[in-house]
């Protein structure tokens, strides 16, 4: 029975599937969606439900993009690239009815991350526990720790007045833009002084700076400051990582409490729930539907798309979910845009960091330092035992190599969700990072390291499972490479666009077009290539298709 | 159960578990910064409520945070931190007082005491060992949690003083004259040895009493000394509801419930003052700099805006309100935590002037009490004000009065 | 001075001195008290071995105020201001001739084209965006600082002018500085320019005074602060600056003692400064006392304990002032000779660095507390515009080191600076003709030796690093605009607004709070 139900979501042949190949219905529609991540279909979604007939075209055959789940060996299912929910907007899930249409989130209780010394520092959802835990490192970051996480929420009031609105423009003077700077300003003056100096730290800082003027023990500030670098090209020393630090404690503020978390038959699920609130609300969803080419007529304006196979299909708008590099010069071509432009689209750095390693184990692999299956090892596990490890590992990504011994994020879905693999074994995902793009010997050379990458990581992770080698039963190796060629992420990177600070707001995905228009008229973005950016938020798509309506695009 | 050891067990158990585990019938438990702590034994606190005001009540207080203060500058660090001069403090004095951030905002109560020249020992609430250490800087001073290694019991009670002259032998003179708020030395005995163990003549009760310390691997020795020696006094044990009813009774405001650390509070508007939870008494302003002392010197210039004060239902308005839905007058069993909104009059109008922090019925009064904290202008005591009754879900008013804390203060308490 | 004076002020570099003579010139009596036994600080010369003089450690005078020189007179009082923008070699990697950034972008536009066109045009563009950007960027050093912490009506208005001065530069090149602003300067860099040793040599500036290397997000910031504001510079440098601060402060009436440490601040029992106590010496009265030391010597060591806002000693505390730079001084036999640029002999700039890979690796050392192998090297000739500072025909070689750790690990014993001195002399041997036969001799100074030389925390030769938080709010809140709030107490070092090198302006602006607070 478990099984039929894990076929549902991998398997585009069930007939539950809620995407079909085959010639789209029509050939008119008010929008068509190019790309079936989670965006794409989010995007959809809401436009259906304000009235428009929507299409969504994936070129895959199963949808998700980069939040899929797919049975890649037999009876296990992998979260092939995007692994926990992080930042899934509440909202959204109210909206579009997620939880009917199959989103299940179970929550994360515990970060672990074990030492090479055969320690281990575990913190939980509850305080005192922590505080117990990080006390036998260091008493006085134990006592510091409840103070700092009432500093983050205070922080995060400012930083959801971003990641729900539209970027404001600073060098308009229309009502609207001076608004939203308004509001930025307005709740920066309305936090007291000591929350106003944390945030100007806070979005100038490195993580591992900021953390330093909090915390002594290396072993707290390491596997705390990752999540500055996750996705990003930059170590826990740059300067601006400090602020997604934030992101850990942004369930707390907006009503979606523990939000962290595994979703039910790994992240597909996600892609799924949201296919099937579009399907719900009238939206048209078709698999293997490739996109040739962006149509345009005379004027330069979007009328519709050229499908893979030669077949046109028009629509009223063109909605890319796919990244700023890929859409304007793969799908709409450089002849067609303004050399201005063009220069910004190639300056916009995408540059993929990280790459992914997804094991199926014969059985459990004992952690040295805690052996079992605890509930330390059913959440969240960061390989990242000290800052010097992190920026080591950053360090030989600049020049060009993968990370020897690199920052992994372990997590295995299979502990909290058992439809994910057979009785007894076991799914272990390893979100890994260093993995540059761009290696020395060229990017299109990764093919030859791969096996090499997963090796570094398996060596690496066996330092802490011994029994690790012994238990694998097939392991999937992803680089940046392959998540470019297989998933369409342009040089890998999993949020369309490094998140630095100078690719961010206003200026995300180029100054003056980060409202999700573009230079070509009717064609608009809605994917993590937008304000406010990637990881599975769906705000760029909710956001894009607010703005079109709105705009009476359409 | 014993946990698995990726999972040590939280909360986690007190030195006197085995004992106290024993005891506890009702299996009434909750957590106390990381312990377990009992409720109450009883499935009804009342027994162990009586037990404090009539004969004595033992209570477990190893979760109370406990910090060593030691080193040629522990006067001054603690003179610093704290708003009372500890320096004026004498050897074997102990000291109630809170300690404050740079805007005079409480963090935390307390006591410190003077364990000797340069050693003084510090109990709180709260985490303050980071508070403390950072204070610290440019100070010859060490700073030691010891917490996890002192186990405390609070013997309460009118009686408590025969059985800690019974059960402990004291290092000088004997306990009967320990002085409230002063500290000895003494010895327990108990079926596996003599142990050092310190008494202080202090309390959570408002009532005679007294705290005993001693290291963790003693604490069953001293549990069952003491119980020995009360058990011809009516030594009972007594949970923490039975402590909640006496400590307001008593007029003592706690951290996390009539007031809220400086350190946790997301609103400016939830920090309070020294002045504002009538703790004024405990500040030495005049003295050489210590942290908050700006601030604190501002409000007292200026006059505060919030006061904390007592209430007492008037009990003919509660009884006759129940009346009128044809109920005998209700009240919950121990103190309530949940706030209720007071109002007063303006002018014409009827407006809310503050809120009581914590309710209680008290058995001995025949009174329902509220610690409240209201806008400093109608904290006149005396005054008439009302407060909010639900009965039958639907909330009403009803009059009250505003009374001078402590409610209950025997005489015994200092005596 | 027999009376008590209205203002001490602590430390006697340039912004001691430009902030005694500013306070001076106002008709304030000001004694300045020195710690060591010159004046100058860090712009101070001094003999490091027999007939052989330092210009100071810190070289680039090109950013010194122009109001402060124009309100203190100071070419009255003997400076001079060089003709043009020194000229700068990029030595590169040592392989083939250097690169001669002449001051004029027409004439380094020149040079770059023998390397490529494009880089040529993207120079003088890179060129004219600084002189566009230029007095935005310059409102920003000249005007008090805005406290973005604790604003008033007074700092909205002045934010308001400031976003009317971005705007003023057009949607475009604001857009441009809002965008490169936050980027690393590898990035910015790298958009610009394809010849490597050209970009390593430019970005420099964007991580000489911060811990950071090229590839660090907000170096651009530093980049663009430094270049966008600099000018012609002083002729004979930083001691040519000191003499004319310190001619000017007499002139105007300010008393200046050296050999006076002054060890705690003295507070009367409200809290308020009431003078300083001196190392061996007496107690000085004053109302106010002005410390242009860095401020968390200020702060932390000279205020009394206890004194301090325990929010602001939190601060002071996560101030960040790493040292990052060694200094090394060469005292050549004969004039020093660039191995790629032998016709140059009247450049007195230079600078090593092929790749700007070669200036992140040498950064990386110093995050793990390490000297760096192969040290980018910045390096003044002194001897080129003051020969006097050596015997006839010899030369002085003043070499800032990047980088090398303030906390090295195992510590600075007196191997380890022979190992940095070591190191530098392999970067810079392939770089100048017949070096190590020429050395007469040589004083190498790790950060550590220069935090007790000149008494800065951390060694940090800017007070404190310029990282984006610490150049808006600086150097915490409740004192970016040079009070603190300890009544009397007044910053005037680097480590307030704008930030630390040779501009004075921190001391002009101090000077200028203490005099409209009066």
């Amino acid at each position: 029975m478990g099984q039929s139900t894990t076929l549902s979501f991998a398997n585009p042949a069930h007939p539950d599937y809620p995407a079909e190949s085959g010639r789209p219905a029509q050939s008119r529609y008010d929008a068509i969606i190019v790309g079936g991540g989670h965006n794409g279909l989010i995007c959809a979604a809401y436009l259906a439900r304000a009235g428009r007939r929507v299409l969504v075209l994936e070129k895959r055959p199963v949808l998700g993009g980069a939040a899929v789940s797919e049975e890649v060996y037999p009876g296990f299912v992998y979260s092939v690239c995007s692994y926990v929910v992080s930042l899934l907007r509440p909202h959204i899930i109210r909206d579009l009815e997620l939880p009917k249409h199959g989103l299940e989130i179970i929550p994360l209780d515990c970060a672990f991350s074990p030492l090479p010394n055969g320690d281990s520092l575990a913190r939980w959802a509850d305080g005192q526990r922590t505080y117990r835990e990080v006390a036998r490192f260091s008493r006085k970051d134990a006592d510091r720790l409840r103070e700092f996480s009432l500093e983050m929420t205070r922080l995060c009031r400012f930083a959801k007045g971003i990641i729900d609105h539209p970027a404001p423009d600073p060098t308009s003077m229309r009502p609207r833009e001076l608004a939203g700077l308004l509001r930025m300003g307005a709740a920066m003056r309305d936090a007291d002084r000591a929350t106003r100096y944390q945030n100007l730290k806070l979005l100038t800082m490195s993580a591992a700076d900021f953390l330093d003027q909090w915390f002594e023990s290396d072993v707290l500030k390491a596997p705390m400051s990752v999540s500055g670098i996750i996705g990003t090209f930059l170590g826990v020393r740059s300067p601006g990582t400090a602020y997604v630090l934030l992101h850990h404690y942004f369930g707390e503020i907006d009503g979606a409490f523990r939000a962290w978390g595994f979703a039910k038959g790994g992240t597909g699920m996600i892609s799924m729930a949201c296919a099937r609130a579009a399907r719900a609300r009238g939206v048209e969803i078709r698999v293997n539907a490739g996109v040739e080419q962006i149509e345009l007529d005379a004027d330069g304006t979007a009328t519709g798309v050229v499908l893979q196979n030669g077949d046109v299909i028009k629509a009223k708008v063109v909605v890319s979910a796919v990244d700023p590099r890929r859409t304007f010069f793969g799908l709409v071509g450089e002849q067609h845009l303004d050399s201005e432009f063009v220069a910004q689209i190639r300056r916009y750095k995408l540059r993929g960091s990280s790459g992914k390693v997804n094991l199926a184990l014969d059985r459990f692999p004992d952690f040295a330092c805690r052996p079992g299956q605890g509930p330390h090892v059913q959440g969240d596990i960061a390989i990242a035992p000290s800052v010097a490890y992190l920026e080591r590992a950053y360090d030989q990504a600049k020049y060009g190599d993968f990370s020897e011994r690199p920052f992994i994020n372990v997590v295995f879905p299979s502990l909290v969700d058992p439809s994910v693999a057979p009785p007894g074994k076991h799914v272990m995902s390893c979100f890994v990072q260093y993995a540059p793009y761009d290696i020395k010997e060229g990017p299109e050379r990764w093919p030859e390291r791969r096996e090499a990458f997963g090796d570094a990581v398996i060596d690496t992770l066996a330092e802490y499972c011994p029994t690790l080698k012994d238990s694998i039963l097939h392991r999937q190796v992803l680089t940046p490479w392959d998540l470019e060629q297989e998933f369409g992420l342009t040089e890998g990177n999993i949020f369309h666009g490094e998140l630095s600070v100078e690719q961010l707001l206003f200026l995300r995905p180029a100054a003056g077009w980060s409202r999700y228009q573009t230079p070509i008229a009717n064609l608009w973005m809605c994917a993590s290539g937008t304000h406010p950016g990637g990881g599975i938020m769906g705000s760029p798509g909710e956001l894009a298709a607010k703005t079109m309506l709105r705009a009476g695009a359409l | 159960m014993v946990a698995p050891p990726h999972r040590p067990a939280m909360p986690v158990q007190t030195p006197f578990h085995p004992r106290t585990s024993a005891l506890c019938s009702s299996l009434f438990w909750k957590e106390w910064a990381g312990y377990h702590a009992v409720r109450s034994y009883d499935t009804c606190h009342e027994r162990e409520y009586h037990a404090i005001r009539h004969a004595a009540g033992l209570i477990d207080v190893t979760p109370l945070y406990k910090y060593d203060v030691t080193g040629p500058d522990a006067a001054a660090l603690l003179s610093r931190v704290m708003v009372r001069n500890i320096a004026r403090l004498k050897t074997r004095q102990v000291t109630y007082c809170c300690w404050c951030d740079d805007a005079g905002k409480v963090m935390d109560d307390g006591t410190v005491w003077k364990l000797g020249k340069h050693r003084y020992r510090v109990t709180a609430a709260e985490p303050t060992y980071s508070w403390l250490l950072e204070s610290a800087r440019g100070l010859d001073v060490r700073v030691e949690d010891i917490t996890d290694r002192l186990a405390a019991l609070a013997l309460q009670g009118p009686r408590a003083r025969d059985i800690v002259v019974a059960a402990i032998e004291p290092e000088g003179r004997s306990l009967a004259e320990l002085k409230f708020f002063r500290l000895a030395r003494g010895t327990v005995r108990g079926p596996r040895g003599a142990h050092p163990v310190i008494v202080t003549r202090t309390g959570y009760t408002g009532d005679l009493g007294y705290e005993l310390w001693v290291d963790r691997e003693h604490a069953l020795d001293l549990w069952d000394a003491v119980f020995e020696a009360g058990r011809p006094h009516g030594i009972w044990p007594a949970g923490i509801d039975a402590l909640d009813v006496t400590r307001v009774e008593a007029g003592f405001i706690m951290n996390g419930v009539d007031y809220f650390s400086a350190h946790h509070c997301l609103l400016e508007t939830r920090k309070s003052t020294p002045y504002e939870l009538g703790l004024g008494w405990t500040v030495d302003l005049e003295r050489a700099p210590f942290i908050g002392q700006a601030a604190l010197k501002r409000e007292r210039a200026r006059g505060s805006s919030w006061a904390l004060a007592g209430v007492v239902y008037d009990w003919d308005a509660y009884e006759e309100l129940h009346a009128r839905f044809g109920l005998p007058p209700q009240v919950p069993s121990g103190a309530c935590r949940t706030g209720v909104p007071i109002y007063g009059t303006l002018g014409a109008a009827r407006r809310q002037i503050g809120y009581a922090t914590t309710t209680a019925w008290s058995p001995l009064l025949k009174q329902y009490l509220g610690l409240a904290t209201l806008e400093a202008r109608h904290a006149s005591v005396g005054a008439r004000v009302d407060v909010e009754v639900t009965v039958e879900y639907r909330r009403h008013r009803i009059p009250a009065t505003i009374v001078e804390t402590p409610f209950y203060n025997p005489a015994r308490k200092r005596a | 001075m027999t009376t008590t004076p209205d203002i001490i002020v602590i430390g006697a570099g340039h912004n001691g001195l430009a902030c005694a003579a500013t306070l001076a010139r106002a008709g304030l009596s000001v004694l300045v008290l020195e710690a060591r036994a010159q004046i100058g600080g860090l712009a101070g010369a001094f003999e490091f071995h027999p007939g052989y003089r330092a210009a100071g450690v810190l070289h680039d005078t090109t950013r010194v105020r122009p109001g402060l020189i124009d309100s203190l007179a100071l070419e009255h009082h003997g400076l001079r201001l060089r003709a043009g923008r020194p000229d700068l070699l990029a030595l590169g990697d040592g392989e083939g001739p250097a690169l001669r950034l002449a001051g004029d972008p027409a004439a380094a536009a020149a040079a770059i084209a023998t390397r490529s066109d494009r880089d040529a045009r993207a120079y003088l563009e890179y060129r004219a965006l600084l002189r566009r950007v230029g007095p935005a960027l310059t409102s920003f050093f000249d005007q008090p600082p805005i406290d973005l912490i604790d604003a008033g009506g007074g700092d909205l208005v002045a934010l308001a002018r400031l976003a009317v001065k971005l705007r003023g530069l057009g949607a475009h090149d604001m857009m441009e500085l809002l965008r490169v602003a936050p980027m690393c300067v590898g990035d910015f860099l790298d958009e610009h320019f394809e010849t490597d040793a050209l970009k390593a040599a430019l970005a420099l500036p964007a991580v000489s005074s911060t811990f950071a290397g090229p590839r660090s997000p907000g170096t651009s910031a530093n980049l663009l602060l430094w270049e966008a504001v600099a000018e012609r510079g002083v002729e004979g440098g930083g001691p040519a600056l000191i003499l004319a601060l310190e001619k000017a402060a007499r002139a105007y009436g300010a008393q200046i003692r050296t050999g006076q440490r002054v060890s705690k601040l003295l507070l009367d029992d409200a809290g308020r400064v009431e003078g300083v106590a001196v190392e061996g010496g007496e107690d000085l009265r004053a109302p106010i006392v002005a410390s242009s030391l860095d401020p968390k010597t200020s702060l932390l060591e000279l205020v009394p304990l206890g004194a301090l806002p325990r929010e602001l000693e939190r601060a002071a505390l996560n101030y960040r002032a790493r040292g990052t730079v060694g200094h090394v001084l060469l005292a050549l036999d004969r004039p020093v000779r660039f191995t790629g640029a032998r016709e140059a002999q009247d450049v007195a700039f230079a600078r090593t660095g092929g790749h700007l890979l070669e200036l992140e690796r040498a950064f990386d050392a110093v995050k793990y507390g390490r000297i760096s192998e192969t040290p980018i090297l910045d390096i003044h000739v002194p001897t080129v515009e003051r020969p006097n500072l050596a015997p006839r025909g010899r030369s002085v070689l003043s070499i800032l080191v990047y980088h090398a750790p303030g906390e090295l690990s195992g510590g600075w014993t007196a191997d380890a600076e022979q190992t940095l001195g070591e190191r530098v002399l392999g970067v810079l041997e392939p770089h100048v003709d017949d070096l190590r036969a020429s050395i007469v001799a040589q004083l190498v100074r790790s950060p550590d030796a220069l935090a007790r030389e000149y008494g800065i925390a951390g060694g940090h030769l800017h007070h404190g690093e310029h990282a984006l938080d610490q150049l808006l709010v600086r150097p915490a809140p409740g004192c970016t605009r040079y009070r603190t709030p300890i009544p009397g107490l007044v910053l005037c070092g680097g480590g307030t607004h704008p930030g630390g090198g040779l501009t004075c302006a921190p001391g002009y602006q101090a000077a200028g709070a203490i005099t409209r607070g009066r």
